[in-house]
């Protein structure tokens, strides 16, 4: 789904990223880790096209973006939802008409759009809290707002920059539960995070960036596979018995 | 309702003082535009009058045939340059003279037809054929003298006449066209401010948008309509006010310019008349909003 090969981007003399490879394979959840200007959200707005690398290439969805036309951008923008630190969220506008935003980009029928934004509320937990404006939400309601927002188009992959970043342990927690039903649900996900406890606590894929380069890559095994490693090492223990 | 239209009204209602600065604006030019356009069309009538009067005399000797006089006619008809030959016999002469010393009917009791020599008038279709012509006809061998018809104030000829109203509308044309090109000028730059400071206050609402994909002409969208607002209630603002005051004005007007036909006298020619200035002005109106739009916006991209 997301490949990175050999990329480079500096902002005048900070390297903040450095030849660096990965590849994020569809339906994946991958948390991109590291300290504060290790590169994270390099990563994230590379991806979005909202700048270029100074080398390398990155493919989305079988195409180098590197290369995509100017007019091109809006149409893959539309293709990832994005949830930011900062939530982003329109503040003249309630819950559900900043749900709406991204349908009417995308130019869906307007009668199409009520089921839509409910179905994706009902998900985040907000239908009760639609026609708030942001002013009157909790910061935990302004992220689901935000991932509901991403959501209600339906993308291909979902980039969270610091989600949890403004919230506190519990809210964050159920914030990086939705994601992880999400992710259940098919969707790629990759969270740029410094949250250690998240990391920790929900055992998915890392990439740890340090200084602009990748210091480790960890990938976690499903359950289904964790079983099936369980299974084989215990097969194999009693065939050596056995012997 | 449209999410763009939704979004302009929105700021509108938000910022209700800018909204009104730049109506007002752009109803004074349009007020002023609309004005303009109505002394151009009148100014333009009025020349065009005394341009196509019958403007030429060609007085005939009197020894001369009908078959000449008729010749002659036909010969001035079939001249591109010659419009309206009209012949006006002896009698016809002393029936206009009769007209003209009304006030005084012992002037016309004094004289008889015979008097009065016959004559041929016409009119040119350009005032510039006018010598060319004169000096040709007053070659014929029937023609005994050729003088225009009427003379202004303190003109000598109706060539005077008509190039005096020709140097007053064009210091009109002129001169409006500046003043309102002025206007127009400052209800562009009204525009373009009104549009920055929207992209200013809009600056996080378009990254956002930008974000989420959104493409350049969504996001211009609400920014050019509420643009278009201002200037289509400007103009329609503007045009209203001007066209009460000619409504009310024409009855006058027409009064003092009498057989001229400076304005339209049929109720339905003024409202055509207005209806056609006022397309025309709204016209003007989308292309200043649509410029104004433009320029901000794309200044807005090159600061980015």
């Amino acid at each position: 789904m997301v490949e990175f090969r050999n990329v480079s981007k500096s902002f005048g003399k900070i390297k903040a990223l450095s030849e660096i490879s990965f590849k994020i394979e569809k339906g994946e959840f991958v948390y991109i880790t590291g300290p504060s200007g290790a590169g994270k959200t390099t990563i994230l707005r590379l991806i979005l096209r909202e700048i270029l690398p100074d080398s390398g290439q990155i493919i989305f969805d079988g195409t180098d973006i590197v290369n995509l036309d100017r007019k091109q951008i809006p149409l893959l923008r539309q293709k990832i939802g994005v949830v930011f630190q900062d939530y982003k969220i329109l503040p003249e506008r309630t819950a559900r008409e900043n749900i709406e935003v991204p349908l009417a980009v995308i130019g869906i029928d307007p009668s199409q759009w009520e089921a839509r934004v409910n179905q994706v509320l009902k998900l985040v937990g907000l239908t009760d809290r639609s026609d708030l404006f942001p002013a009157q939400l909790s910061g935990g309601e302004l992220q689901r707002v935000s991932l509901a927002r991403a959501l209600v188009v339906n993308p291909k992959l979902i980039l969270a920059d610091e989600p949890t970043g403004n919230l506190n342990w519990e809210t964050a927690e159920t914030i990086v539960e939705l994601f992880e039903k999400i992710n259940h649900e098919g969707k790629t996900v990759i969270m740029a995070t410094h949250n250690k406890m998240i990391v920790e606590k929900h055992k998915k894929r890392i990439i740890e960036l340090k200084a602009g380069r990748i210091s480790g890559q960890e990938k976690v095994k499903s359950k289904e596979e964790k079983e099936e490693t369980v299974k084989s090492t215990v097969k194999v223990k009693v065939e050596e018995i056995g012997n | 309702m449209n999410i763009h239209y939704k979004t302009a009204v929105d700021y509108i209602k938000r910022s209700p003082f800018q909204a009104l600065a730049a109506v007002f604006v752009l109803a004074l030019t349009f007020f002023v535009g609309t004005h303009l356009a109505a002394l151009v069309y009148s100014s333009g009538n009025v020349i065009k009058y005394f341009e196509t009067r019958p403007q030429i005399i060609a007085f005939l000797k009197d020894e001369i045939t009908p078959e000449q006089i008729s010749a002659l006619q036909n010969k001035l008809a079939v001249d591109e340059r010659v419009k309206d030959v009209r012949y006006v016999s002896k009698e016809e002469a002393l029936e206009i003279y009769k007209q003209a010393t009304s006030d005084n009917p012992l002037l016309s009791e004094l004289v008889s037809p015979a008097i009065f020599p016959a004559s041929l008038e016409f009119s040119v279709s350009d005032l510039a054929f006018a010598e060319p012509i004169i000096e040709e006809v007053k070659k014929e061998g029937i023609v005994d003298q050729v003088g225009f018809t009427a003379s202004l104030g303190g003109e000598k000829t109706l060539q005077d006449v008509v190039g005096r109203l020709k140097t007053v509308s064009w210091y009109l044309k002129v001169g409006g066209a500046v003043f309102v090109s002025l206007l127009a000028a400052t209800s562009l730059l009204v525009l373009l401010v009104i549009t920055g400071m929207r992209i200013t206050t809009r600056k996080s609402e378009i990254e956002i948008l930008d974000l989420i994909g959104a493409t350049p002409g969504f996001i211009r969208s609400p920014i050019i309509i509420e643009a278009l607002i201002y200037s289509l209630v400007g103009v329609f603002i503007g045009w209203l006010f001007a066209f009460l005051f000619w409504l009310y004005a024409t009855p006058s007007i027409v009064t003092y310019f009498g057989d001229i036909p400076a304005f339209p006298k049929e109720t339905l020619n003024f409202v055509v008349l207005f209806l056609i200035i006022l397309a025309g002005e709204l016209f003007i109106g989308i292309g200043l909003a649509i410029m104004g739009a433009y320029l901000a916006v794309s200044r807005a991209r090159r600061n980015k």
